[in-house]
């Protein structure tokens, strides 16, 4: 790795479910781990946050949903990521997942799954151990 | 020298006695740097004054609780008896409040709900579309029409969820609850219009709509139009209320999201009460009199955390606030404009829950439980324990809460007791450390220019976000622990599964399709209606939008007449208004 | 497990997929440059001889005085009179983990989507010259790709900030009611470095005053017969005054020579900033590398000698 070289991570709220605790937790817990966070805020659609990973060429998405509409929601930025020739980028999800979903997620391409209690550093070093 | 005073110093010189003679000569002993002793003498409240600060039951302030005695109690004797299954505690109890699909979805669920037993009114969930002022064609909504709640696009959904509230059911018998807050008006507007087509009269009607938008913008995010726009419409709800539906209540205002959102103890509470403030005000300021609209406004429930004697202490401290603010503040004289309603009291919050060795939820439940039995409430054990698996919950986790509710009024006589720790040293000492931070914190909003400004700001969001991060960094670095999740997680203890059935509450397969069924109808109602009266009223509420001193509801009850949808009303009130951003944070 | 990227890594390829309009390339390549990855002064050197085109706009001014919303405004207002316009916005980096929250794009929704808009967020990275001319070189990278209007937007007022806008062709100044004592302490080496004043949320209660500052700075810091800068008022969140701020942004950027003074101190600035980070370099690698540095810590340790006296004894040998 490079001397100059930061991490850097997209935190995307995707849908309208308006919960943001958990994202800005992790948001700030990676800004203290030393990785560039950027930070879209509520309601994104799925094309603006992968617009945002291309044009921001963040090493990582990290998209929070809490309202049960993961699985369409990650295929959408996964499929839209491939389009936009940025496949390498790295895709994990935090929020409420049920156990049962999380074999559907990765083999669409999910990374990890990171569900409630999660220490932030450990998502931390998951990022800096697969990148 | 007074009685007191001497009284006071004797036990100031008993302490420093006992400090040096027993406390310190233990610390040494035990090597350690400061003492883990937490004692609390009448020196913590040196000018306790009961009448002023605790008072009777049923007395203002009302630190002592709202009544006397609660409903409940008084037919708790006969329940056990009659073998009669209160869902005390459980505001999840069997199919109560939910919402899931289309309107169609929705209302046979509940057909299927009140043929097993169900009582009352529909508690409607809505999903984030509705939530949002979207209707189920717009971008916005793809992927989440019918998913955490019922979509609602216009008037003939509201209606078609209503088909089966006839007879015993009729809408003046059984109250209804909608959880909406953006557009409160506009559902408010469709119960109204509901009512008339019935030919029932608006004053019989009975319900709670949450309408509490200010914590949308601190907590939960689904909110429109920027705040000041929102208290507008807040107001025009709160006058329409007041003056043809007066025995609804107004709103159920703030606490649990905003703790669960990341707020602390204070926050949480000078939050809410700021809120509550810009609310009253927002009534006063449409010409009411306080006490015309006071005694409708509801809270849910204040609370959220583990500490059982803070948790108590809050109760007691928000009572007193509230009572305090009512009659100091706003000059109310009837006593049930001083109260804080809430269905649930204090409780541990969704987020004190653990995944790991999930069954350990239910001790945690069960002290939530016994902090609202030992402040004024029943002692009801939220939530169940399989709440953090994120699947709803099972029978089985339901049944363990009720039973546990029941073990803890029956068995262990929580509530025998009207506000137990009344006098205690520690107690009163405590509450009024919370009762004062939370109005140091109030104060400083008030002069920031109020709730409204302080979101406009982003300084309540930030806020909270803060100490959300703040927490997390305590549990992560062990300052504080969490057991099974950073302490005692050894290869010595157990992973505890418990064997649970979960009833697919909503059928996915209904669920898959309500998407485009929804959008078929709406289409569909779009094609039938007449759309030049929907362009002429839309017009009149854009029109009237613009003067601020205008009451919306009579507009937007008749866009609701009309059948424009609920996008088309929300849009014309966002060319006016425009939409909320929020800070950065 | 490292992941592949799909596209070519090279300096090469991706200033050729700059020229041919390939964002993804443009985005890579803004990483490479921002890292000093190997390579990297050979690509700006190929990028450069495609640059020289785009009017570079700074846009300052303390937190909260709605710069981001204003910044996107303008944007939106540009790419309607068919600019391309890039974005840099600048947050700064923790001082103390070296990471960042960058938040800019928060009030950025409306153009996120826009293709003709390219947004970037950049860390200060703790290196004060080396942000100015960090941002200077992915200005210059977006200007290659065919982006006609830059945007560089910095969160406060600080000294990084301060050194960050001076790299651009115009620098604007962002105001708000309210704000009289501040623009009274930004008087010293601040306020005098825009070339335009805008008094945002010019709806709030207090406008006229805050004007009456600026006029009033102005009058005092300006030399006698100097035009002095347009002051103008706009409500980004209302969309007010934003059509007159963008002519008045793009008039006066068409008026080249009023600046000559600024352009010469900027280039010189530049060449000193870039051997600045040349020489340390250089003297970094060889005293690490020849102990040279590690003996006169020892000596200082030993108090053997004073810091001046080891810094003129290690220069000695090139001055």
């Amino acid at each position: 790795m490079n001397e100059g070289k930061k991490m850097r991570v997209l935190m995307a709220k995707p849908g309208l479910d308006g919960h943001e605790r958990g994202a800005h937790v992790v948001a700030h817990g990676l800004r203290d781990a030393g990785f560039e966070v950027i930070y879209t805020g509520l309601r994104q659609t799925t094309a603006q946050i992968v617009n945002t990973a291309v044009q921001e060429d963040v090493d990582v998405v990290g998209l929070s949903i809490l309202s049960g509409a993961h699985l369409s929601l990650s295929q959408k930025v996964i499929d839209g990521l491939k389009n936009a020739g940025a496949e390498d980028v790295m895709v994990i999800i935090g929020g409420i997942v049920p156990d049962e979903d999380i074999p559907s997620l990765k083999k669409m391409g999910v990374r990890e799954v990171f569900t409630a209690g999660t220490p932030v550093s450990e998502i931390a070093n998951f990022i800096t151990r697969s990148t | 020298m007074s009685d007191n005073k001497k009284r006071l110093k004797n036990i100031e010189y008993a302490e420093a006695e006992w400090k040096k003679n027993v406390l310190d000569k233990r610390v040494g002993r035990f090597n350690l740097s400061k003492s883990p002793t937490r004692f609390y003498s009448p020196l913590a409240v040196s000018n306790f004054n009961f009448l002023e600060k605790v008072g009777f039951p049923g007395q203002y302030p009302f630190t002592a609780g709202n009544n006397p005695f609660d409903y409940w109690r008084a037919y708790a004797e006969d329940a056990a008896k009659m073998g009669y299954r209160p869902d005390w505690g459980a505001a999840s109890g069997v199919g109560k409040y939910g919402g899931f699909g289309t309107a169609e979805d929705y209302r046979d669920y509940l057909i299927r709900m009140h043929s097993m037993g169900r009582t009352g009114g529909p508690n409607m969930a809505f999903d984030l579309a509705t939530q949002c002022g979207y209707d189920s064609d717009s971008p916005y909504a793809e992927g989440e029409v019918g998913r955490v709640g019922v979509a609602i696009d216009a008037f003939n959904d509201f209606a078609t969820i209503y088909e089966p509230y006839t007879g015993d059911l009729e809408i003046d018998r059984v109250p209804s609850n909608f959880t909406i807050n953006a557009p409160a008006a506009i559902i408010i507007a469709m119960y109204a219009v509901l009512a008339e087509k019935r030919g029932i009269p608006l004053e019989k009607l009975r319900g709670t709509p949450q309408n509490d938008i200010l914590k949308e913008y601190i907590a939960r995010g689904t909110y429109i139009y920027p705040p000041k726009h929102s208290l507008r419409l807040f107001r025009d709800i709160c006058v329409f209320c007041t003056q043809h539906m007066p025995k609804l209540n107004i709103n159920s205002m703030g606490g649990y999201h905003i703790r669960e959102a990341g707020a602390t103890r204070v926050q949480d509470l000078a939050f809410s009460m700021s809120n509550a403030t810009a609310y009253i005000q927002a009534g006063i300021d449409g010409g009411l009199a306080v006490d015309s609209f006071a005694p409708k406004f509801t809270f849910n429930a204040f609370g959220g955390s583990m500490e059982i004697y803070q948790e108590i202490a809050l109760q007691r401290a928000a009572r007193r606030i509230y009572a305090r603010l009512l009659k100091e503040r706003f000059n109310a004289e009837n006593p049930r404009s001083m109260m804080i309603r809430q269905p649930i009291t204090a409780h541990i919050g969704c987020s004190s829950t653990t995944l790991q060795r999930t069954l350990n939820n239910l001790t945690r439940a069960v002290v939530g439980g016994m902090a609202a039995g030992m402040s004024g409430g029943m002692p009801g054990v939220f939530p169940p324990f399989d709440e953090p698996l994120g699947l709803g919950h099972s029978q089985e986790a339901v049944q363990l809460q009720l039973d546990a509710t029941r073990i803890l009024i029956y068995e262990a006589k929580v509530a025998d007791v009207n506000d137990p720790w009344a006098g205690s040293y520690f107690m009163e000492s405590l509450t009024d450390e919370i009762e004062a931070k939370s109005l140091a914190e109030m104060e400083k909003i008030e002069n920031m220019g109020g709730a409204v400004a302080a979101i406009e700001s982003g300084y309540m969001q930030k806020a909270i976000s803060k100490s959300a991060y703040e927490r997390q960094k305590r549990i992560e670095s062990q300052e504080e622990f969490v057991v099974g999740v950073n302490c005692f997680t050894g290869e010595n203890e157990m992973d505890v599964n418990v064997n649970r059935v979960v009833e697919a509450t909503y059928d996915p397969e209904l669920l898959k399709s309500a998407e485009d069924r929804q959008k078929r109808k709406l289409a569909e109602l779009k094609r039938q209606r007449d759309g030049k009266a929907v362009s002429s009223t839309l017009a009149a509420l854009k029109e009237h939008a613009r003067d601020e001193n205008k009451n919306l509801m009579p507009d937007i009850c008749e866009c609701v007449r009309n059948n424009a949808s609920l996008q088309e009303i929300c849009d014309v009130l966002r060319d006016i208004f425009g939409e909320f951003q929020q800070a950065r944070f | 497990m490292k992941i592949t990227k799909t596209v070519e890594n090279s300096w090469q390829s991706l200033v050729d997929g700059v020229q041919a309009g390939n964002i993804r390339a443009m985005a890579r390549l803004i990483t490479q440059v921002e890292n000093r990855e190997p390579g990297w002064k050979d690509a700006m050197k190929a990028i450069y001889p495609h640059t020289g085109s785009a009017r570079i706009l700074g846009i300052t001014g303390s937190p909260g005085a709605g710069k981001s919303t204003l910044t996107c405004e303008i944007a939106d207002e540009l790419v309607k009179r068919g600019h391309q316009i890039g974005i840099i916005a600048v947050d700064p980096s923790s001082p103390f983990s070296g990471g960042a929250l960058l938040g800019d794009r928060l009030r950025m929704k409306k153009i996120f989507t826009l293709k003709e808009v390219f947004i970037r967020s950049m860390a200060t990275r703790g290196t004060l010259g080396g942000m100015s001319q960090a941002a200077r070189d992915v200005a210059r990278i977006m200007d290659a790709f065919g982006k006609d209007v830059i945007l560089i937007e910095t969160v406060g007022v600080g000294q990084d900030e301060i050194e960050v806008v001076k790299t651009a062709d115009r620098v604007m100044m962002v105001c708000i009611p309210g704000q009289g004592d501040n623009i009274q302490a930004l008087k010293a080496g601040v306020m005098e470095i825009a070339d335009l004043y805008v008094v945002n949320k010019a709806d709030m209660p207090g406008a006229d005053e805050v004007m009456a500052d600026i006029y009033a700075m102005l009058e005092l810091s300006s030399e006698a017969g100097q035009p002095t800068p347009p002051v103008l008022k706009t409500s980004a969140l209302k969309n007010q005054g934003i059509r007159e701020l963008v002519a008045t942004l793009m008039a006066d950027s068409t008026e080249s020579n009023r600046h000559d003074d600024k352009e010469e101190m900027r280039i010189k600035e530049e060449i000193f900033s870039l051997v600045e980070d040349e020489v340390l370099r250089f003297l970094r690698r060889r005293w690490e590398e020849n102990g040279e540095i590690a003996e006169a810590a020892r000596q200082m340790i030993e108090q053997k000698k004073d810091p001046y006296s080891i810094v003129a004894e290690l220069l000695n040998q090139f001055i």
